[in-house]
């Protein structure tokens, strides 16, 4: 109701600016005779009587060329001489003249707007002021001379002028120029301000709807500095083309975003929007080229019909009075298009008042400030949402945090006593395998009634001991590092091997960690599985190969780490046949923490070769049997 | 002079296995013997013995704590940790109170003699999987070495040499001392004092990162 009020009061006050003047001491010439200039081509011109204002391109065969006015002298401005003695001078307001023009008093000239300057000029965009000679005789009659030079389309001509007192007429031209020019590049400054404002949202979000309004913003604000500079510095094509392109983008752009902000799916419409933004270049060039008025005027005509189309579609499928936006939109588009339908009427058909005062660009104004106001709202309501989003969000997040983390304690808790459950079950069964069956046969031993010599128990108790501290050692944490595992079991055999009179030879180099499937570093459970494949090897060579010395050697290589145990004792073939299961253990053993065993003949002795694959998921690629003999010792061949 | 030995352990079975062992050395003396944590700290430090054998599941306590204690009261004690199984996580943290090597019960009356032996001559018996703890204790130091801080660090006391890290490094790889000692060019005897020597630089070097941790934490 308020915004409706302050537009009205807008509508009230450019009328009122915008209403004839009527001056204390003037008189308005609103006819005059026109005659083509003797200098200038001018087809077959019979001088006449023409109305003012007075529009080359209304004209039935439009004029072009040179014209002159000769405007009838004021009957009457005798009176103002005798009254006043010594009168302080007269000067003339024309509102519309050009493009070029020149005033001629008695033949002189006494001004000059652009004549001879080459190139596009315009004059026609901003009024004018002409003093009158101030030693003017008032007493007699005068000649009165406009002469105009026109451009095609450019609705040249001449509007009505006033002959008034000097300081009554200037202070109604810098009226009507400061609604004329300096608002309008004020507007156009505050278009460019709300492009870029609009664009850098439009970045921001990616929200089509200020992608539209920015180039809507920028459009109007190309139109409205075009608009107001008389002598433009390139040719008038350029000129035209742009001006009457940048209108079309603006109304074009300003209608879809409109639909943005409603969301309305009004596809017919915007698909005739889209047409007529893809067909306005075409058909404003050829405007250009024809030279026809008409053709002009049937394009404004169109942009016109389609705006109160559109606000009337937009009113219908708003369903006026729901939402306050979208009244105060249509609102504020109805005063919008009624300041434009008043410049088409005035413009085009002379209807009463200022021609050049448009009043659509104060309209614009006002209508582009309430799209921001609405658009600010949007904004604000959008942030509040997404501030109240977010701390709800925020509290969910801690809810489902919170959550998490007691389910992950459940799960870490759940984790662990699995672990310990399995760490537990592989205890046991290693101290039931080594430890109890050591235990078991040391007291059947004892109990079995023969005697036992001392030493005998001695040995067998130490080495109950021995499978209890390797099952510990098993337990700490290694990382895969094959040559620490190594080292611990070495403590281990050593004492058997030198029992046996097997020399131990060391070639045990830094090698990388062994990892498990997962990648992992192997944990104690595969630890326990290399201690026990390397205590049955070391078994082997102690009780079948008859070895006198064996070399445990690592090695880096392309397939993985490498582990050998090599003897010189008398071959693979003596260990299969006596030591058959025990390699089947040790191929099982390898198997389940992803490393492959391979028995070799090296010289007269045998190499049992561990490959450990590097990466989780790989499975160690087959060793090179290369200069030894390769055998299969799943089966027994002897 | 006479080696007097002091025993800290619960277990009377192992007071008279020491007892028994200590024949094959009658120049050794075992001048007293606790059985309690209590009783330890109450009387071992008193008796001024060359070598302390603790074990460090006492009933009343830890037997790290007694090591830190006795390194302070008898610093030039040689303080044997005696355990069943050798576990290298525990034995570390015996090493970092300042135990200066370890002996395996179940081990014959030789082998202890020889064991204790080894320690007053200035060698220390070292596992693989110690050799492996240490290396990565002191590796984040060792790196600083290059650093302007070296020298410093290195007179301190807690950083290793080059040598002692070969040493380690092998040991780490299951080389035995006499292996080692080869493969370098160096005498065994070189050998054990470089890893006893290593011991001792582990307990500094432990004292250091408390320092320093309580240092950065605003505390000192």
């Amino acid at each position: 109701m308020g915004v409706g009020l302050l537009l009205g009061v807008l509508l009230v006050l450019l009328a009122l600016v915008s209403r004839p003047s009527h001056f204390q001491n003037g008189w308005v010439l609103d006819h005059a005779e026109i005659q083509a200039l003797e200098s200038q081509t001018q087809t077959r011109l019979t001088p006449k009587v023409v109305a003012l204002p007075h529009v080359w391109d209304a004209e039935a065969q439009p004029l072009h060329g040179s014209l002159r006015y000769r405007l009838p002298w004021p009957a009457d401005t005798r009176s103002l001489n005798a009254a006043n003695g010594v009168h302080e001078g007269l000067a003339l307001l024309i509102t519309r003249v050009g493009a070029r023009f020149q005033v001629r008093l008695d033949g002189h000239i006494i001004h000059s707007a652009y004549w001879d300057t080459p190139g596009y000029v315009d004059t026609g965009v901003v009024p004018h002021w002409i003093p009158l000679p101030s030693d003017l005789d008032l007493s007699v009659p005068h000649v009165l001379d406009v002469e105009v030079q026109g451009v095609p389309l450019r609705k040249s001509g001449l509007g009505v002028v006033t002959v008034a007192q000097a300081s009554e007429v200037l202070e109604r031209y810098e009226r009507i120029y400061w609604w004329q020019v300096y608002l309008t590049w004020m507007v156009a400054a505050c278009s460019g301000m709300l492009g870029l404002l609009s664009g850098l949202i439009w970045w921001v979000g990616r929200e089509r709807l200020f992608a539209c309004m920015s180039v809507a913003s920028f459009a109007w604000m190309v139109r409205l500095a075009l608009t107001s500079v008389v002598h433009p510095q390139f040719p008038f094509e350029v000129w035209f083309f742009f001006h009457k392109l940048s209108f079309t983008v603006y109304c074009g752009f300003l209608y879809l975003f409109l639909w943005e902000l409603f969301r309305l799916q009004q596809h017919k419409a915007r698909a005739l929007v889209w047409w007529l933004l893809w067909i306005s270049p075409l058909w404003i060039a050829l405007i250009l080229w024809t030279g026809n008025y008409d053709a002009y005027r049937i394009w404004t005509g169109l942009f016109a019909v389609i705006s109160v189309g559109s606000l009337g579609l937009m009113m219908h499928r708003a369903q006026w009075g729901l939402d306050p936006n979208q009244r105060l939109m249509v609102v504020v588009s109805l005063v919008t298009l009624i300041t434009g339908v008043r410049d088409f009427l005035v413009v085009q058909f002379g209807v009463l008042g200022d021609a050049d005062l448009r009043w659509m660009t104060p309209g614009s104004l006002v209508f582009m400030l309430t799209l921001s106001l609405v658009l600010v709202q949007r904004m604000s309501r959008y942030v509040a949402q997404i501030r109240k989003l977010n701390s709800d969000l925020t509290i969910k997040v801690q809810d489902r945090e919170r959550e998490l983390l007691v389910a992950f304690e459940q799960i870490k808790e759940a984790e662990k006593q699995k672990t310990l459950i399995g760490e537990r079950a592989r205890l046991t069964r290693d101290m039931h395998d080594g430890l109890g069956s050591q235990l078991v046969q040391t007291l059947n031993a004892v109990r079995s009634g023969v005697q036992v010599p001392m030493p005998h128990i001695e040995q067998m108790l130490g080495h109950a001991l021995e499978e209890l501290r390797m099952t510990l050692d098993s337990m700490e944490l290694m990382e895969g590092d094959l040559p620490t595992i190594l080292g611990t079991l070495r403590r281990r055999i050593s004492p058997a091997l030198d029992a046996a009179g097997v020399e131990l030879l060391w070639a045990v180099d830094d090698v990388p960690p062994l990892l498990d499937a997962q990648g992992k570093p192997l944990e104690a459970k595969a630890v326990m599985q290399i201690f026990r494949c390397l205590q049955e090897v070391f078994a082997n060579v102690i009780k079948h190969a008859h070895a006198s010395s064996v070399q445990v050697e690592t090695r880096h290589r392309a397939e993985g780490v490498v582990l050998s145990i090599t003897d010189n004792g008398q071959g693979m073939r003596r260990v299969q046949r006596e030591g058959g299961r025990g390699l089947d253990n040790i191929r099982l053993r390898a198997q389940s923490i992803a490393a492959r065993v391979e028995w070799l003949s090296v010289g007269s002795g045998t190499q049992v070769k561990f490959v450990f694959a590097q990466h989780a998921g790989h499975a160690a690629q087959p060793v090179s049997a290369s200069g030894s003999e390769q055998i299969d010792s799943g089966k027994d061949t002897t | 002079m006479n080696t007097k030995l002091y025993l800290i352990e619960d277990d009377l079975s192992i007071l008279a296995f020491l007892k028994q062992a200590l024949e094959l050395r009658t120049d050794w003396e075992l001048i007293g013997h606790s059985s309690t944590c209590e009783d330890a700290q109450n009387y071992a430090a008193l008796h001024q013995a060359d070598v302390y054998l603790i074990d460090l599941g006492l009933p009343d306590g830890r037997g790290e704590d007694l090591i830190r204690l006795l390194r302070r009261t008898n610093p030039h004690a040689e303080l044997l940790v005696f355990t069943v199984f050798g576990e290298e996580s525990r034995l570390m943290e015996a090493l970092e109170s300042g135990a200066t090597g370890y002996v395996l019960k179940g081990c014959t009356g030789q082998e202890l003699v020889s064991a204790i032996e080894q320690i007053l001559s200035g060698g220390a018996p070292i596992s693989a999987l110690l050799a492996r703890m240490m290396l990565k204790k002191f590796q984040p130091m060792t790196k600083q070495v290059q650093t302007v801080h070296a020298q410093a660090e290195t007179d301190r006391g807690d950083v290793l040499s080059d040598r002692e890290m070969d040493v380690l490094k092998l040991v780490a790889q299951g080389y035995l001392n006499k292996e080692i000692a080869g493969k370098l060019g160096i005498s065994l005897h070189t050998v054990g004092s470089h890893v006893k020597n290593l011991y001792l630089k582990l307990s500094v070097h432990t004292k250091v990162q408390v320092v320093r941790a309580a240092q950065e934490r605003g505390l000192v």
